[in-house]
């Protein structure tokens, strides 16, 4: 249960508010990569934490994301032409820079100087990985870029997916930390999915229903330990990192790829979630690719040409009851991250935490919301640097371990949960 | 007809989130905090002030070697005295046992003995740096479906609230 003030403090990231001062404190994803694929290529809509913004590339391969609107007469830019270095609004033709800087004002003489005292909104977006992330805060605390593992490795080592969620960022996040409905959401998956099935953890998973949890505070966020039991005398233990505000990793499965999540709010009932996978000391192969691109593991297939899932709220989600009842999903929808997405989304644009009950099993979810909160006070009232800005925090790795009962699994596991470049992931 | 494309767009919208069933949520968790040292029964009585409908907060009286856990002593904060067996059959249905050292260790195992035969939740908060209550970690963990290890006290405060205690 969380009081109803608190919920909207945790849910609402638009400008001046505390929950999105705190996301604008972070690197956040903007794009994939993909979607401005070469110089002077057509702008792309934008809208993070509630703001609306263009995207685009220049003739000279630079990025920009400035404010959607020409400060003339708030014409969208989406219609303008990415020519010559700029983007010209196809109203009146003023032109701007990746910076937002007003180049042209074609009405005016000459050798006004009108169009220097014109400057959009404008924020840095930069390519890291298959990504271009944006910083939308103080330009004095603007953090080293990020380095999160999944960027850092070569390009035939890592894939990313991105997908539209109809829903706040903060219950589709929750599902991130939430390792207990693994066993019956995802059941059919670890039997079927091949970038799941296969491992010998899975079995664990599928004979113990009941984990136990153990939840423990990191340098960028958490540790979230769902443990099971193993051979006599010993636990399965898988690790989940939490890097705040919105950065998962799932434990990984055998020699399966390693993948995890980012979630970013669009505006309060929606938000973009980026699902990557990545191998640490091996190309992907063509099968594992492909079947990411088919929408299985944590990626999604959507409808050609756009984000949003082919299966989703519109169609059912596809609903199958006849693969319901034969076991082949728990709950008749195909695919993991259509799974999740589907339940995450039938809770209602934001869900009213106000009426939860929830168990000693939530322990992640219930210390997720007060990190987040703390931090986002301690940002207002003090200028408190929140945890998992500086990008040291971001060289965690999630772990699937089996370790002697008696140990502790942060303790005895600290490597595993810590990036080693070109070393494999700790995995069952 | 519909501005929804299906029943699930339709019953996830903002405006059907009005239409939600509203009944009052009567039954709390029946909760017992129990203090395992000094320290953890400090932050028991700071604790205790909140707004909480059935809960009993207990610190733990034993140092020494806690047997089959029934009769471990304990007090209410009230300075009742009582005993594992007798706070057990007041029917709680979660029992969580606070620690900043190992000086309960014994007990934790005890406890969470107790309560696992039971059937009774527990759960472990473990206030410190981690280090300090690495036996009463390793004591509780066969027992507490949570372990939640936190340098941060108000994590009792937002656990007993978020479970509504």
């Amino acid at each position: 249960m969380l009081r109803r003030d608190i919920n909207e403090f945790l849910t609402q990231t638009g400008p001046g508010t505390p929950m999105g001062e705190l996301f604008r404190q972070y690197w956040l994803p903007a794009l994939h990569v993909e979607e401005l694929p070469e110089n002077d290529c057509p702008p792309v809509r934008v809208k993070l934490l509630s703001e609306r913004m263009i995207a685009f590339r220049d003739s000279q391969g630079r990025y920009g994301l400035i404010d959607e609107f020409c400060a003339h007469r708030g014409a969208s830019l989406w219609f303008g032409r990415n020519e010559e270095s700029g983007l010209r609004c196809s109203y009146h033709g003023w032109k701007y820079d990746v910076t937002g800087q007003c180049l042209e004002v074609p009405s005016e003489e000459g050798n006004s100087n009108f169009c220097e005292n014109v400057k959009l909104t404008s924020y840095p977006l930069v390519k890291v990985g298959d990504l271009l992330w944006t910083y939308m805060g103080d330009p004095a605390r603007r953090p080293g870029l990020p380095e999160f593992e999944f960027l850092q490795v070569p390009p035939e080592q890592t894939y990313t997916s991105k997908r539209w969620q109809q829903c706040n960022w903060l219950q589709a996040f929750e599902g991130g930390i939430d390792s207990s409905h693994v066993t019956f959401l995802h059941s059919g998956g670890l039997k079927n999915d091949p970038l799941f099935k296969g491992a010998k953890g899975n079995e664990y998973n599928l004979n113990d229903t009941k984990p136990f949890f153990e939840v423990a505070d990191s340098e960028g966020g958490l540790f979230v330990g769902a443990r099971r039991n193993a051979e006599e005398g010993k636990y399965y233990w898988r690790i989940t990192p939490w890097v705040m505000p919105a950065f998962t990793m799932v434990p990984p499965r055998g020699d399966h790829p390693v993948h995890g999540h980012f979630w970013v709010p669009i505006d309060d009932e929606n938000c973009w979630t980026y699902s990557f996978d990545y191998h640490p000391v091996r190309a992907l192969t063509e099968t594992e690719r492909q079947a990411m691109l088919d929408g299985h593991g944590v990626h999604s297939k959507n409808i050609p040409g756009t984000y949003r899932p082919a299966a989703n709220m519109d169609n059912d989600y596809l609903m199958d009851r006849g693969a319901q009842r034969r076991g082949e999903t728990y709950s008749g929808i195909a695919g993991i991250a259509m799974q999740d997405a589907s339940l995450q989304e039938s809770m209602g644009p934001i869900v009213d935490r106000s009426k939860e009950r929830l168990v000693p099993a939530d322990s992640g979810i219930i210390k997720a919301r007060q990190k987040l909160r703390k931090a986002a006070v301690a940002l207002r009232d003090e200028g408190v640097t929140p945890p998992g800005v500086d990008p040291e925090h971001h060289k965690v790795r999630s772990a699937a371990v089996v370790l002697p009962q008696a140990e502790s699994f942060l303790a005895s596991s600290r490597d595993a949960v810590t990036v080693t470049p070109g070393t494999p992931q700790a995995s069952i | 007809m519909s501005p929804f494309p299906s029943e699930s767009a339709w019953a996830a919208s903002a405006g059907e989130a009005r239409y939600r069933i509203d009944g009052t949520i009567v039954s709390a968790r029946n909760a017992r905090v129990i203090a395992l040292d000094e320290r953890a029964a400090s932050v028991a009585r700071r604790v205790a002030d909140g707004p909480w409908a059935q809960a009993g907060f207990f610190t733990c009286e034993n140092s020494g070697p806690a047997g089959d856990g029934d009769e471990i002593a304990l007090r209410g904060l009230d300075g009742v005295p009582s005993t594992l067996a007798g706070l057990l059959a007041t029917d709680p249905d979660v029992v969580v046992v606070l620690a900043t050292d190992d000086t309960g260790r014994a007990q934790a195992a005890a406890i969470g003995r107790a309560c696992g035969a039971r059937a009774i939740m527990t759960a472990g908060v473990v206030l410190g740096d981690g280090f300090e209550a690495d036996d009463a970690v390793a004591a509780l963990r066969p027992y507490a479906r949570v372990l939640l290890l936190s340098a941060d006290e108000s994590d009792v405060f937002e656990l007993l609230t978020a479970l509504r205690v």
